[in-house]
């Protein structure tokens, strides 16, 4: 679904993003970036989603040489690739309703489609009943989810997200890890860069872990922090930066049933999703 | 989820126009900057053209009456004479006024100037007989003015000439003066524009990054802005020619004593022109988005 070949990013004065990056990620994985700051993930996902082209490289999603192709033909692309960001970027002047409809909208999709695909991933991120209501009378955990929203309404192949959760208490943030999980129980490929450790730790999935644009491990079903097992990437040289942060507290996920939950996802976290 | 092209089409073309309404509502002052700069443009343009049109008007009509008169002596061969002028390529066609026809003319110009009739009706004899000659092109008159000098049984030669070279200098001028000026301020209407429209585009620069991000089509997301562009350059046009055919209306009711000179232009004309600087409003208004758009970094993809 997405594949990096020796992908190497170069900023202007020099600064290097990514280095010599090879990553294939298969359709219907989850994959986690993670990393410190500056370690290149959002890079990687900025070159994946062609905001950035490589300095060398190719790069292909979703069937196409995403590297390759003219600006002209990235808004085809994009449409098949969902976006999340750590700061939302909702429409303050539209309601939660509005903001999900404007994806499908500004694509030229005819109004049935928006009449009943809006309301039904609202129903998905279980922000039905405040389908009116604009941003800024939402949680950040709600705001967040409304970008998730727009970002599945398209039923897209690819989603990716930019530490979706880096704005969001522990226990918001596995809200969102809920919803993610669930689209990519669609069969949506989710490649989602990441600080939280304790939400790396509990989901057991794909880690790919960053370090100065090079990837040092690349482990499924794996954790935050490489402990025993050696890496498929280079042997990683030793960290002038240790990782800091302490992991948080593992949330209890018992407890973030807010937000009126709809019938199918307690179907969903009574079947046991994998977050739990 | 097939899709349904003609709805859709129909939402494209709704949304564009919501849009390109929204914007100019957004941001009046700036807006009305910019049809003002394309009202006073194209206000100067329209009046260079139709001041340019009625001194064409008037060098025609006098053109028309133009003549270049060889007065005859009375014992010039007068058929040689005429087959000879005829004959030369400058000339389009030759009439001969005899004396007594001469004489009626005179009758009747100086009807109202009793002395100077009483005068003439005492030596009918003294008024010439002429050959009166049109020329294919009103410059060249001077150069049939020239040879006719030179002719036996010519004693004199006469033509409206410097009205004529002060008519055609003034005309050209006028176009000159005109393409000059429509240049100079054409560029600076296009820049305001390009102004505006920057501005939409930063006031929407969130929504803009939005649509990057799921898709929207480059024309999609262009459309609203050229649209906006056109639609300034369309308003600015239309004030310039409402209130120029206004106040050219207006002052043809004051003005029309002045009687050499015709200030009457073809109402076609007016119409005709009116339409071409509303057009070129819009392109105006085209070109200034244009340029915004191809400059703009909220824009590039």
């Amino acid at each position: 679904m997405i594949r990096l070949q020796n992908v190497t990013k170069v900023y202007e004065g020099n600064v290097i993003a990514s280095k010599d990056v090879t990553i294939e990620i298969s359709r219907g994985e989850f994959v986690f970036l993670v990393g410190p700051s500056g370690s290149g993930k959002s890079t990687l996902l900025r070159l994946m989603m062609r905001e950035e082209k490589p300095s060398n490289g190719d790069i292909w999603v979703a069937g196409k040489h995403a590297s390759g192709m003219p600006g002209w033909k990235v808004p085809h692309l994009r449409r098949s690739i969902g976006t999340v960001f750590q700061d939302f970027k909702l429409l303050p002047t539209k309601t939660v309703y509005e903001n999900v409809a404007f994806a499908l909208e500004v694509t030229g999709r005819p109004r049935h489609v928006v009449r009943s695909q809006v309301p039904q991933v609202l129903k998905l991120v279980g922000l039905s009943s405040k389908a009116d209501r604009y941003p800024r009378q939402l949680s950040g955990g709600e705001q967040q989810r409304v970008s998730v929203a727009r970002a599945f309404v398209n039923r897209p192949l690819i989603l990716l997200a930019d530490e979706p959760t880096g704005n969001l208490d522990p226990a918001t943030s596995v809200g969102i890890m809920r919803i993610l999980d669930r689209i990519n129980r669609t069969g949506t490929t989710v490649v989602m860069a990441t600080h939280d450790h304790a939400i790396v730790d509990a989901m057991r999935r794909r880690v790919v872990q960053l370090e100065r644009g090079r990837v040092v491990r690349d482990q499924s079903r794996g954790v935050y922090e490489r402990r025993t097992e050696p890496a498929s990437g280079p042997p990683l040289p030793p960290s002038e930066e240790p990782v800091v942060t302490p992991p948080p507290p593992e949330p209890e996920i018992a407890k973030v049933e807010d937000a009126a939950p709809t019938e199918e996802f307690k179907a969903w976290s009574e079947s046991g999703g994998e977050a739990s | 989820m097939e899709r349904k092209r003609g709805r859709g089409l129909l939402m494209r073309i709704q949304y564009v126009l919501n849009e390109a309404f929204n914007n100019i509502r957004r941001n009046p002052l700036v807006v009305v900057g910019a049809i003002l700069a394309v009202f006073i443009t194209l206000f100067l343009v329209f009046a260079t053209l139709i001041a340019g049109e009625i001194a064409r008007v008037n060098t025609l009509r006098w053109t028309d009456d133009v003549r270049v008169i060889a007065f005859l002596d009375d014992d010039a061969d007068v058929d040689t004479l005429r087959a000879d002028i005829e004959s030369w390529v400058e000339v389009e066609e030759v009439f001969y006024v005899s004396k007594p026809e001469a004489y009626e003319e005179a009758l009747e110009l100086l009807a109202d100037q009793q002395t100077v009739l009483e005068t003439l009706q005492d030596a009918p004899e003294i008024i010439p007989a002429s050959l009166r000659i049109k020329p294919v092109e009103i410059g060249e008159y001077d150069v049939i003015e020239n040879r006719l000098q030179n002719m036996i049984g010519v004693f004199s030669v006469e033509s409206a000439d410097a009205a004529i070279d002060a008519m055609n200098s003034i005309r050209g001028t006028l176009q000159t003066f005109s393409l000059a000026l429509a240049i100079a301020l054409g560029v600076a209407a296009v820049a305001l524009i390009a102004n505006t429209i920057n501005m939409a585009i930063y006031a929407r620069r969130e929504d803009l990054e939005i649509m990057r991000l799921v898709g929207a089509g480059n024309w999609f997301v262009r459309t609203p802005f050229l649209l906006e562009g056109v639609i300034e350059g369309l308003l600015g046009g239309a004030v310039a020619v409402a209130v120029i055919v206004g106040l050219y209306r207006l002052g043809l009711g004051s003005l029309e004593t002045v009687e050499i000179i015709t200030l009457e232009v073809d109402s076609e004309f007016l119409f005709t022109f009116g339409l071409l600087i509303v057009t070129f409003g819009a392109i105006v208004g085209l070109i200034g988005s244009g340029v915004s758009l191809a400059l703009n970094r909220y824009i590039r993809s």
